[in-house]
């Protein structure tokens, strides 16, 4: 967690003296031009080509807006907008630009309904509704809600959010503090405010809603808070909670009954989320949903994953931990739990499962298969039937050494006893690290070419498990993780996934771990940025850089597009590094002095050569 | 129970406060509640659960003030007291330093501030600045009452005697404050990692 982490997670990322030392000189990076594309490019080799993928769910809206998180409610972040292409792209330049006022790491994403842009920032929340239709784009209203200050010392891992939704005229999105607001979209109005976690416990809310069925969708952060996870539903009219699901627990608490019908046997029982933890841990056991949404309407099936289980300490909470670091689906209407998926069972390496999953159709062995496709924190992406929950395939997307597998049979990972962590034991080079292969990154998918655009991390870890206390509204951790660059003197890359056979078809090296997220377009380009601070256009074919752009900040944000008032494509993405990767390495950012930018890398100490602080929208056209 | 301390009402209430240990000095030596009331076990050598007197945290010969910068006075304000110097018991005691650093793993502290004080979800103690104050007074009083950003009260919930242990501790971990670096990655000489 930490939240992304975790929380997750990245306040025990101290790389130790060794680490330090060596992480100041990446070997096989060119530290002179950062990420040159010429440098870190590997040779573009594949332009292969998945015929019949398509996305499950069709865009929200008219193709010129975005209207939800990641455009639609398959989790795809593809737009079928194609001004830009690859024999353009190098036109690009910056139309115009916003600051938010707020220099924390901005995650996340902008939304465009009609001819106003609205942009959430981190902590304070404010939120903006921007005219598109007049030259110099004047702000339509600033939203500035409550929001107590104690939160930023809740939150684990910078004080990010991760954007809104729109739906019937208004913005629904989640405040640091544990609230969920909507706003009325045309006058910045609060229409209502629902208080639904418990910052005295150390639940916050950093995680962008959808709207399903005149529902609010919305989840908690706080697995390393030692909170126990939910899932809930907000009336989008009135802001009444219609139900709330919580992720360990009784059956009831849980919403397992009837409907419920995992694919593997050793998911099939009564109360596991209670029987999977020594006697009451569970009551303290994580599972938070603080990633990302998806909704299939014609199975009527909300997805999303779980955080890992707390503490991360795995001698005090022996057992599966059911349902953290899992995948669930459950009913769209209330909230039931349909299938159940544990990616990582009892897991130890704060490897949650909260990543997106991306609903395609895919054709595999000859077979259309309902797919849903998410890359997870430990490494392994998988291919999985979303009516059922079986595993159709898994297999690694980043250099991995804590497991030699998933056996299909189960579904479970085959893990490597010496990387198995332990209380009082400092288990080294475990990759890839808590920060995961992947992490809140959202990649990308493009009927095109049938692709998964995956930014990814590629770092490693020694942990160490020591016994922890629970105390309310303190971490509840019992580890430290010192992170390290993983194999090859890269630390992140851009690849390009396909998912109907599991193998990566091209990457593009970085020397940071990835921590943006990616856009596909059907002009045949993809987009990220990077924690450096270089937004990027790549044909999505080859994986050649087409362009590139030093913004004022590193990204950890997603690219959206969209096409303004004067018909012209535009493409939308956030500079401002921070969120669990950034916590640690441009800056003091967990002072309260954000203007302070003198460094304290510790996991990326040579980062701060190359970008700072900064909470800005940038805006390109050709 | 915090607010029935006097010693208390002298870190939270300034205004009123020097009254308070007025108070304090000439009789106040009852407990502040149930210090040590907590489910963590530590070794530490933990005393009395009972409230120790102020007086002598007072240097001999100063009378009371407050205010500890003048900075934040208005020109022209009236200090008719004298600073009002809060020693910290075990100010350099290196027996107690290493037993607030065990408390500071016990109470969880290291997991927001970071191994050694590093610096994580809550700042680092490594850099020389103190936003609410570095002296043992104010570390006490932020460990004590907690502080806006998320810091959580420890007043009450562990002895006083503790929280001048850690105040001891995370105060040792304090290096020099540098104020520029050359961005080749090695600028920052850190203590501990």
């Amino acid at each position: 967690m930490i939240e992304g982490v975790r929380r997750t997670s990245a306040f025990l990322m101290l790389a130790g003296l060794c680490a330090c030392k060596m992480e100041s000189k990446p070997p096989a990076i060119d530290t002179t031009g950062s990420s040159d594309p010429k440098v870190t490019s590997t040779a573009a080799v594949g332009t292969s080509s998945v015929s019949g993928a398509r996305i499950a769910v069709p865009h929200a809206g008219p193709p010129g807006e975005w209207q939800m998180p990641a455009g639609d409610y398959a989790s795809s972040r593809y737009s079928e907008l194609a001004t830009i292409t690859p024999q353009n792209a190098a036109n690009l330049h910056v139309a115009w630009a916003f600051s938010t006022g707020v220099l924390r790491g901005h995650e996340g994403q902008p939304l465009v309904v009609g001819n106003t842009m609205y942009v959430v920032t981190p902590y304070p929340n404010v939120s903006y509704a921007i005219d598109l239709a007049q030259t110099g784009q004047p702000l339509k209203w600033k939203f500035r809600p409550e929001n107590a200050q104690q939160a930023i010392g809740r939150a684990c891992c910078d004080v990010v959010n991760r954007g809104a939704a729109y739906a019937d005229g208004k913005i629904f999105y989640n405040l640091l503090d544990g609230h969920t607001v909507a706003i009325d979209a045309a006058t910045g109005t609060q229409v209502w405010r629902t208080k639904m976690g418990d910052l005295s416990r150390g639940e916050t809310i950093t995680m962008a809603p959808i709207v399903v069925k005149g529902k609010v969708i919305v989840g908690s952060s706080g697995g390393e808070m030692g909170v126990r996870g939910w899932i809930a539903a907000l009336d989008a009219s009135t802001g009444k909670q219609v139900w709330r699901a919580y992720n360990i627990g009784p059956d009831k608490d849980v919403k397992v009954g009837p409907k419920f019908k995992p694919f593997y046997a050793h998911d099939r029982g009564t109360d596991l989320g209670v029987s999977s933890w020594p006697g009451d841990t569970w009551k303290t056991g994580g599972g938070t949903v603080w990633g990302w949404l998806s909704y299939d309407p014609a199975l009527n099936l909300i997805y999303h994953g779980t955080s890992n289980p707390g503490p991360w300490n795995e001698n005090q909470r022996v057992g599966d931990n059911k349902w953290t670091a899992a995948i669930l689906a459950r009913d769209g209407d209330t909230g039931e739990m349909v299938w159940a998926f544990q990616v990582t069972p009892h897991d130890m390496w704060d490897y949650d499962a909260v990543n997106e999953n991306i609903l395609v159709d895919l054709p595999i062995k000859g077979q259309m298969r309902k797919a849903l496709v998410h890359f997870d924190r430990n490494g392994f992406a998988y291919t999985i039937d979303r009516a059922t929950g079986e595993v159709i395939l898994a297999e690694p997307f980043v250099p991995m050494n804590w497991s030699t597998g998933v056996d299909l049979t189960t579904g479970r990972p085959r893990v490597v006893e010496t990387k198995k962590t332990a209380q009082d034991k400092n288990v080294k080079d475990i990759c890839p690290s808590l920060e995961g292969g992947k992490n809140q990154q959202p990649a990308a998918f493009s009927p095109q070419t049938g692709l998964f655009y995956v930014p990814t991390n590629n770092l490693c870890m020694d942990f160490q498990a020591r016994a922890v206390t629970y105390i309310a509204g303190t971490p509840f951790i019992g580890g430290n993780a010192p992170e390290k660059g993983g194999p090859g003197g890269y630390r992140g890359e851009f690849i390009a996934w396909d998912a109907t056979i599991g193998k990566k078809i091209w990457g593009i090296k970085e020397p940071y771990p990835v921590w943006g997220g990616a856009l596909a377009t059907a002009g045949g380009v993809v987009f990220y940025g990077t924690l450096d601070g270089w937004f990027k256009a790549v044909n999505a074919r080859s994986g050649k850089v087409l362009w590139q752009f030093k913004v004022g900040s590193g990204v950890v944000g997603n690219p959206v597009t969209y096409t303004g008032p004067d018909g012209k494509q535009y493409v939308a993405i956030y500079a401002g590094i921070g969120g669990d990767m950034g916590l640690l390495i441009a800056g003091d950012v967990a002072s309260n002095l954000p203007y302070d930018v003198r460094e304290r890398g510790t996991t990326l100490p040579d980062i701060s050569r190359w970008t700072s602080w900064g909470g800005e929208l940038f805006v390109f056209s050709l | 129970m915090r607010t029935q301390g006097c010693h208390v009402s002298v870190v939270r209430e300034r205004s009123i406060a020097a009254l308070c240990a007025l108070f304090v000095l000439s009789a106040c030596t009852r407990s502040a509640g149930s210090p040590g009331d907590t489910s963590t076990s530590t070794s530490a050598s933990s005393t009395s659960p009972e409230q120790p007197a102020v007086s002598h945290l007072l240097v001999a010969g100063d009378s009371l003030r407050f205010i500890q910068h003048d900075e934040n006075l208005p020109v022209g304000f009236p200090t008719s007291v004298k600073p009002l110097l809060i020693k910290n018991p075990y100010e350099g005691d290196k027996a107690a330093i290493s037993t607030g650093g065990k408390l500071f793993i016990a109470y969880n502290c290291l997991d927001c501030h970071g191994a050694d004080g590093s610096g994580a979800m809550a700042p680092t103690f490594q850099d020389g600045r103190w936003h609410f104050g570095g002296s043992p007074g104010e570390v006490f009083e932020s460990i004590y009452q907690g502080r806006p950003d998320g810091m959580p009260a420890w007043g009450g919930r562990i002895s006083n005697d503790q929280i001048w242990m850690l105040t001891a501790y995370v105060r040792s971990l304090s290096s020099k404050d540098l104020s520029t670096e050359n961005f080749t990655g090695k600028t920052i000489e850190r203590t501990g990692h």
